[in-house]
């Protein structure tokens, strides 16, 4: 990639020249930070944020996917009433086992949905875990959309879909990019157990 | 705890608010009402309000924002992220709240989406990012169209005006903070290089 080549000097002088007519406040915001900029430009040690397969970011373990929608006639009603009846209770992905989290935001006066996923590895991988264990729950949510394919999650063509509704992340950040969702839920139990450990010794 | 008339009820809410939905919606309805009737015994913490904005599943609250961006803006906001490769992780991590961040451009560059998921309380959240990276806020935020600066009385305002509060919001751990999450690995370390030495 031809990007891949560009130095650090060259991408420093690319944002001086885009920020020269920025608002005051991000100009001065921009000197002041220069010095740590160019560290955390170069630091070999700090991990880019890589591809979560076909589309997405990956940042270590952890990848978003993050599609906006546009809802079908009456399908924005629908999700409503139905995310209110369910009073956020998502029980059905905890069994997916790779998800960190998971919002719905209606947009543009209820015309578009916002879907943004926090989720462990490669996008493929993911699609076929929701696709295997929750095919009815993502039906009941997703028909509500423009174009959903006719046998939802079991149709040959819900991954073009998806994907075609997906916008990659310009930048993502993770606070514990090596933890999966397993592996989250076996630290606790770790701490659980010294804890319960600690109490009995102390 | 939910009584078996409620989950009834409420299945026929379901049923009737699905009426007119494509059939796919339908059927797909019927197969998960089987699973809802088995699991309403054991529901999970309600989703709360973060404060003055945004929900929280237990102690992880949801913000999201969508801006238009100011002229110029989306290639400024561009440039910024490509020098640090997409990864945030320096000032990001001086918040010390913050799960996980993202910055998506949409609508061809004329809207942002800036998502992300933290600890606690909306006011204690922003107040944590104004006194720990004003600076990296400044550059990122005057890319939007109207900021008035992380320092200035309506910096708070403005972010209000432009979050949408989730209608949905799904955490894996809802009882975990970073700074928890952070001493669970610790700890897990730690217990690791115990078990090896007298392994």
């Amino acid at each position: 990639m031809a990007q891949e080549r560009e130095t650090v000097a060259d991408k420093i002088a690319a944002v001086r020249e885009v920020y020269a007519d920025a608002p005051e406040v991000g100009r001065v915001g921009l000197e002041k930070m220069m010095a740590e900029l160019q560290a955390a430009a170069v630091d070999h040690a700090q991990q880019r944020a890589a591809s979560a397969g076909r589309t997405g970011l990956r940042q270590g373990k952890v990848s978003e996917l993050t599609s906006i929608v546009t809802f079908a006639p009456g399908g924005a009603k629908r999700l409503r009433v139905l995310l209110k009846l369910l009073g956020g209770n998502f029980q059905g992905a905890d069994k997916v086992g790779t998800l960190h989290d998971m919002r719905f935001v209606f947009l543009d006066n209820d015309t578009r949905l916002l879907f943004a996923t926090t989720y462990d590895g490669d996008w493929d991988t993911y699609i076929d875990d929701f696709s295997t264990k929750i095919p009815d729950a993502l039906d009941v949510l997703f028909s509500n959309m423009v174009g959903y394919p006719p046998k939802g999650m079991r149709d040959p063509a819900i991954k073009d879909w998806i994907a075609g509704n997906q916008i990659t992340a310009d930048a993502w950040y993770v606070a514990s990019p090596n933890l999966t969702v397993p592996e989250v839920r076996r630290l606790e139990k770790v701490g659980a157990v010294v804890d319960e450990f600690l109490d009995k010794i102390g | 705890m939910a009584t078996q008339h409620d989950v009834e009820q409420k299945i026929q809410q379901f049923r009737e608010l699905f009426a007119d939905a494509p059939e796919i919606g339908k059927k797909a309805l019927e197969n998960a009402l089987h699973e809802l009737r088995s699991q309403t015994s054991e529901l999970p913490p309600p989703v709360e309000s973060a404060g003055r904005v945004g929900a929280r599943l237990g102690k992880v609250s949801e913000l999201t924002i969508i801006v238009p961006l100011a002229p110029g803006g989306a290639k400024r906001l561009r440039a910024f992220l490509r020098l640090l490769r997409g990864n945030l992780s320096q000032g990001a991590n001086k918040v010390g709240t913050l799960h996980t961040m993202r910055f998506v451009f949409f609508d061809n560059d004329t809207r942002l989406l800036f998502a992300t998921a933290y600890d606690g309380d909306w006011d204690t959240y922003i107040d944590d990012f104004v006194a720990k990276i004003p600076d990296y806020l400044d550059i990122i935020d005057s890319s939007w169209d109207g900021w008035p600066g992380i320092r200035s009385p309506g910096a708070k305002d403005y972010l209000v005006k432009h979050q949408i509060t989730a209608e949905g919001w799904y955490v894996a751990y809802p009882d975990l903070t970073v700074a928890e999450i952070q001493r669970l690995q610790r700890i897990g370390k730690a217990v690791d290089e115990f078990l090896d030495k007298i392994g």
